[in-house]
């Protein structure tokens, strides 16, 4: 049966999830003059790329190439960004599609608030970061970091003394403009759209599922996305590589690539394809940062596949010194201050024994558990692992079964940020396209003619 | 009329860019440099200049401060010159008055080392950059028509893609095509991976799709000879292959989708190709899987006409060997080997399929399974490992290789070789980029404006790139990459109007002696001799402000907007003597 819809279709874009995915997305389309609202999740936009160090195959610091996005997508007129929000429910279909959205209490008023940052200076309460991955610390009122775009604090309410003791207030007593709302309550916001893009992103396998790698019980097994923090200039270390155990800078690094990837029986069977790029990445810096020290890295096959990427692992091989091993590890544990890696060496077909200092897991990268919600929502197709499902990958990689609603970055398979945000791109087009029927068709000049 | 007045209510804005500046130059001791310069009304710092605080900061100073001209010490220009601006001028500040000193890449991390030299050699930066602010005009950008048709380069998949979404937005599309089909490779391909769906049967719904679209307009056997003009007005003259007369249309942007060729066989001779029939290139075996292809689909030996048993796949042929031929991975022939691995056993179910390869390349969703179901399935044998050698003997092929997981030589005689020979670029990719004024690497793979998030703009505005063209790439990427080129062409022509900036050249007619030796130096041929009048013009829409014609003016006629000989001698003269130029400030 057809829904009748009185209204012309709404050349208006949701997109849910603002990485780097979902914020090229909403700039090709905000750009060409149509309004966007873009919802994120978390307090500011980013996505992963905001955590990273620096990218390859370039090594160009991923928060100096984002930012000037960040800060654009903050300001763009046409784009009305809604973050620390989620999409808790979509009716419709193209044209016409309504979604309620759900602002969760930030216990600051966002409007008076100027960013000042003096709430986060006072607040006497210190936690574990997440952004960070556990290696660094922030207060119990917080903003992602110190350029994050929106660069208002929200109260982590599990942590606050005023939320869990009821006493201290201190943040509020500080603030200049009054914004501190401890009892402000969710938003629900109603929006329509004429079409949606889902740009989820992706979580990493976790650690603490990888019993054999130590990972979770030895705090000198990190997680390769933790190592990103610590490559950080703006990290907890601020770029310094030290171990979580006792702050030593290491001398020797284990690299584990496929952890939890290519494995059907145990983890996933896929190949999670950024982890070989982002090893060698990793390697390299470290060796740049402690130029004595030695990085050794386990291997199945070595996926440095693309232009500029082979050259890149070979620089890391022939420049750096970074010693690949091809085999797998089968167990890693604590022994005194070192940690202990046991693999395989497949080439010289020799069991090999390392005493490292510290281990970094290239973990797997996972669909997340919400993509699959929103996908039922939208009566769209996920895989078997529940990544985002394309219509046909060989003939419209970016469109699903539901007209009107595309997909776009890592929510629909492992990948790189190029190729995240030629599909954002992708996505953008099929929705122009769209609107552009639904507007007055601009006057067709025939091709041919001068 | 740009204002000729002089800033003189300057603010300096200094960033710390975490400890990326603030680490190695002393902030403190900058901004007590400039505390009483002269025209210096307001010298503040901030952590990250670049967030919405400090932009907030910048704006709150303007407005308080009536301040005329202000300087960023902060990252490259390249970085954030756009956003300061931009947030200039939301509070009323001209942003050809706004000035980046570029202090970290330039400065901090240059000398990381030495945090002393490092902070003079900031302030000398600032110095000179307050200077130039001091002269700048307050200028106004100026609009130009955009033509609101595309022309696409290439009747690949990537072609054929860009062509269609531009025509669905409404917008009519140019596609010029140099063969006599439309199709690229793609109509040379048997299955497609991951599922093995017909490549011609994919294609031909493409093609229907394209022929429903009355927006495209597709030109065969035709070639583009030349390109002129900018964004929004290029004029492109296509030739048809064997006619005298040549087209002329004008286009807003182009795409370039010319795809990619094969490494030569001939160049491979230690594997026999070229010499030995039975040894065949993955495009040729393509030929031989493709129900339309010459064999309907049977794989057959070129020889003799028979089927093989024994088939031996060669993975990296001219690629991933940076002393004998290309150095990078072609990243499609581990995925498309394996799927003709797996056709050929299917067909064959007493046949044998062995890959020889280095590492199996099979990233992403479903990729590597398809991988092991070729392993387990139809029992391909993977070797890890170089082949030494291939050479005839009788009417088999035989196959010297190394198994690098047993240690073992291994010799194999099989009766058909498949090499998976390397992506290269087209040949006339190089002249091509000429013609249209676009970058290639080394290779001759067009080169993006920034390798990670512009992957399909060309450093030239209004040229854009998708498919193979830029580099390997299978289908699905393909297709996303040219339905993002359309995504910038729908972007451009949601405009009537482009909006240029004014930093360009102009000639003093006072001083011009038309000589003109600026006119061939000019790289965008913006330059023409005055038809009547003794002197050289600029063609404001052409000139890209780069500077060339001023170096080469020997009368100083030729100058640049807010880069006047008047303004760079006055930075000259404060960064060697700042005491005296300040005196006579
Ligand atoms: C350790 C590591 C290193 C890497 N290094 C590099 C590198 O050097 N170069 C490179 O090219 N790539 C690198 N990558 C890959 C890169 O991180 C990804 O390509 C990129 O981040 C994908 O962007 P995305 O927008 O698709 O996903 P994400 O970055 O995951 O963004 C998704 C966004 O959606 C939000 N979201 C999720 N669910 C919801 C919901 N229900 N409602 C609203 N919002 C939601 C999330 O909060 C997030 O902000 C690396 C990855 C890792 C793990
Ligand atoms: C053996 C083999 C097997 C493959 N199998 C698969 C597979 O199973 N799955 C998969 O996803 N991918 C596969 N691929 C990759 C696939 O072929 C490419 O991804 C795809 O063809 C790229 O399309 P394109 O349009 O960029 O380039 P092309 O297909 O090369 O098209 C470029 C077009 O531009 C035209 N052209 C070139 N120069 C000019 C010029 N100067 N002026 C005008 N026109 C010009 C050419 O004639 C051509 O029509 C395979 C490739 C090979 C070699
Ligand atoms: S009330 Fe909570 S957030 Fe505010 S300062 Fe106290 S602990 Fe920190
Ligand atoms: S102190 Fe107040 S105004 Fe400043 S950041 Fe905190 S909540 Fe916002
Ligand atoms: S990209 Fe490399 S490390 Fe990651 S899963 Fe694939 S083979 Fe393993
Ligand atoms: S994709 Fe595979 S076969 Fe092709 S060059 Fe890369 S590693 Fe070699
Ligand atoms: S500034 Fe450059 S582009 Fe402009 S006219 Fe002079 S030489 Fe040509």
């Amino acid at each position: 049966m057809m829904t009748r819809h009185t209204g012309a279709p709404n050349p208006h874009a949701l997109i849910i999830g603002a990485g780097i995915a979902g914020m090229q997305a909403a700039l090709d389309i905000a750009n060409s003059g149509y309004e966007v609202t873009l919802v994120e999740k978390l307090p500011s936009i980013g996505g992963h790329m905001a955590q990273l160090s620096e990218t390859f195959p370039t090594l160009d610091c991923a928060q100096c190439i984002l930012t000037p996005r960040t800060v654009e997508v903050g300001h763009h007129p046409n784009i009305h960004l809604i973050t620390y929000a989620e999409v808790e429910d979509i009716q419709g279909e193209v044209g016409h599609f309504r979604a309620r959205i759900r602002r969760r209490a930030a216990g600051v008023n966002w409007d008076i608030c100027t960013g000042c940052g003096v709430c986060i200076e006072k607040c006497p309460t210190r936690v574990e970061s997440d952004f960070d991955m556990g290696l660094g610390r922030r207060k119990a009122i917080y903003t992602l970091s110190p350029q994050a775009v929106p660069n208002k604090p929200i109260i982590d309410k599990a942590r606050c003394r005023f939320f869990t003791q009821g006493k201290c207030r201190v943040c509020e007593k500080f603030c200049p403009t009054g914004a501190i709302a401890y009892d402000q309550e969710d938003a629900l916001f109603e929006i329509e759209a004429g079409a949606v893009i889902l740009a989820t992103g992706y979580d990493l396998y976790d650690v603490t599922r990888l019993g054999e790698y130590g990972a979770g019980q030895v705090p000198d097994v990190i997680s390769g996305l933790a190592f990103e923090r610590l490559l950080s200039a703006s990290g907890p270390t601020a770029g310094k590589i030290r171990r979580p155990s006792d702050g030593r800078e290491p001398k020797e690094v284990v690299f584990v690539q496929c952890a939890g990837s290519r494995d059907p029986e145990k983890a996933m069977p896929y190949c999670s394809t950024i982890c070989c790029m982002y090893t060698a990445k990793h390697a390299m810096l470290y060796r740049h940062r402690v130029p004595n020290g030695q990085a050794y890295v386990f291997y199945i096959d070595i996926r440095t596949a693309g232009r500029r990427y082979e050259e890149f692992l070979q620089r890391a091989v022939e420049e750096d010194r970074v010693l690949y091993l091809r085999g797998k590890v089968s167990k890693i544990f604590r022994d005194g201050d070192k940690v202990v890696v046991w693999g395989a060496d497949t080439l010289s077909g020799q069991q090999v024994e390392i005493a490292a200092d510290m281990v970094v897991l290239a973990t797997a990268i996972v669909p997340r558990p919400e993509t699959r919600r929103l996908a039922e929502l939208l009566g769209i197709d996920v895989d078997a692992h529940g990544f985002l499902q394309e219509v046909n990958p060989n003939l419209e990689p970016v469109s699903t079964r539901r007209p009107g609603v595309f997909i776009a970055g890592a929510a629909v398979g492992p990948r790189d940020i190029p190729e995240t945000v030629a599909q954002a791109s992708a996505a953008a087009a099929k929705v122009l396209a769209l609107f552009a029927r639904w507007q007055a068709v601009p006057e067709v000049v025939h091709a041919g003619e001068n | 009329m740009p204002a000729k007045t002089k800033a003189h209510r300057i603010g300096l804005f200094v960033c710390h860019c975490g400890l990326n500046i603030a680490g190695t130059v002393d902030i403190p001791q900058v901004l007590d440099a400039f505390k009483d310069a002269p025209a210096v009304l307001v010298a503040l710092d901030y952590k990250y200049m670049c967030s919405e605080p400090g932009q907030e900061l910048i704006r709150r100073k303007i407005a308080e401060e009536k301040l005329d001209g202000i300087v960023v010490a902060a990252c490259s220009p390249t970085m954030h010159e756009a956003t300061f601006r931009r947030n200039a001028e939301s509070a009323g500040l001209n942003p050809y008055r706004v000035e980046i000193a570029n202090i970290r890449e330039q400065v901090s991390w240059v000398h990381a080392k030495d945090p002393d030299a490092a902070t003079r050699k900031a302030i000398e930066v600032i110095r000179t950059i307050i200077e130039k602010v001091r002269y700048d005009e307050e200028l106004l950008p100026f609009t130009l028509p955009v033509v609101r048709r595309a022309l696409v380069i290439g009747g690949g998949i990537a072609g054929i893609q860009a062509a269609l979404d531009i025509a669905e937005a409404g917008f009519p599309v140019l596609l010029v095509e140099r063969e006599a089909q439309l199709g690229g490779r793609m109509a040379q391909l048997s299955g497609t991976y991951l599922n093995f769906e017909s490549a011609g049967d994919l294609l031909a719904q493409k093609l229907d799709a394209l022929r429903a679209r009355p927006e495209i307009t597709v030109l065969t056997e035709s070639e583009v000879e030349s390109l002129n003009g900018y964004v929004g007005n290029f004029t492109v003259r296509i030739r048809r292959r064997g006619e005298d007369q040549v087209q002329e249309a004008s286009v807003g942007a182009i795409v370039v989708a010319t795809g990619f060729d094969l490494y030569p066989m001939k160049q491979l001779p230690e594997y026999g190709a070229g010499a030995v029939p039975d040894v065949i290139s993955g495009l040729e075996m393509e030929a031989l899987l493709r129900p339309d292809g010459p064999t309907g689909g049977r794989v057959l030996r070129p020889s003799d006409g028979r089927p093989p048993k024994e088939v031996v796949f060669v993975q990296c042929a001219g690629s991933r060997d940076p002393e004998h031929a290309m150095p990078y991975c072609s990243k499609i022939c581990c995925m498309y080997t394996a799927k003709q691995a797996r056709l050929f056993c299917r067909q064959s179910p007493d046949g044998q399929a062995y890959v020889f390869y280095i590492d199996i390349r099979s990233g992403g969703k479903g990729a590597e399974e398809f991988v092991q179901a070729a392993m387990e399935e139809e029992r391909v044998l993977y070797l890890r490992g170089k082949v030494s050698k291939i050479f005839r003997d009788g009417d088999k092929v035989i196959v010297w290789g190394a198994d690098t997981l047993s240690g073992q030589q291994v010799e194999i005689a099989a009766d058909l070789v498949v090499l998976a020979t390397a992506v290269v670029p087209r040949a006339d990719a190089r002249d091509l980029a000429q013609r249209l004024r676009v970058g290639t690497d080394a290779h001759g793979f067009f080169n993006e404006a920034h390798p990670k998030l512009r992957p399909v703009e060309s450093l030239t505005a209004g040229i854009y790139l998708a498919g193979a063209a830029q580099g390997p790439k299978d289908i699905p990427e393909t297709l996303s990459q040219a339905s993002a080129a359309a995504a910038k062409v729908l972007s451009l022509f949601s405009r009537h109007e482009l909006v240029q900036e004014p930093t360009i050249a102009w000639v003093d007619p006072e001083l011009c002696s038309a000589c003109q030796l600026c006119v061939p130096a000019c790289p965008y041929e913006a330059r023409r001799p005055h038809p009547w009048k003794p002197l050289v013009t600029v063609n404001a829409a052409l000139c890209q402000g780069c500077g060339a014609c001023a170096t080469v003016c020997p009368n100083k006629a030729s100058k640049l907007r807010n880069y006047t000989p008047e303004q760079v001698l006055a930075m000259v003269d404060v960064l060697f003597a700042p005491a005296k130029a300040q005196e006579g400030a």
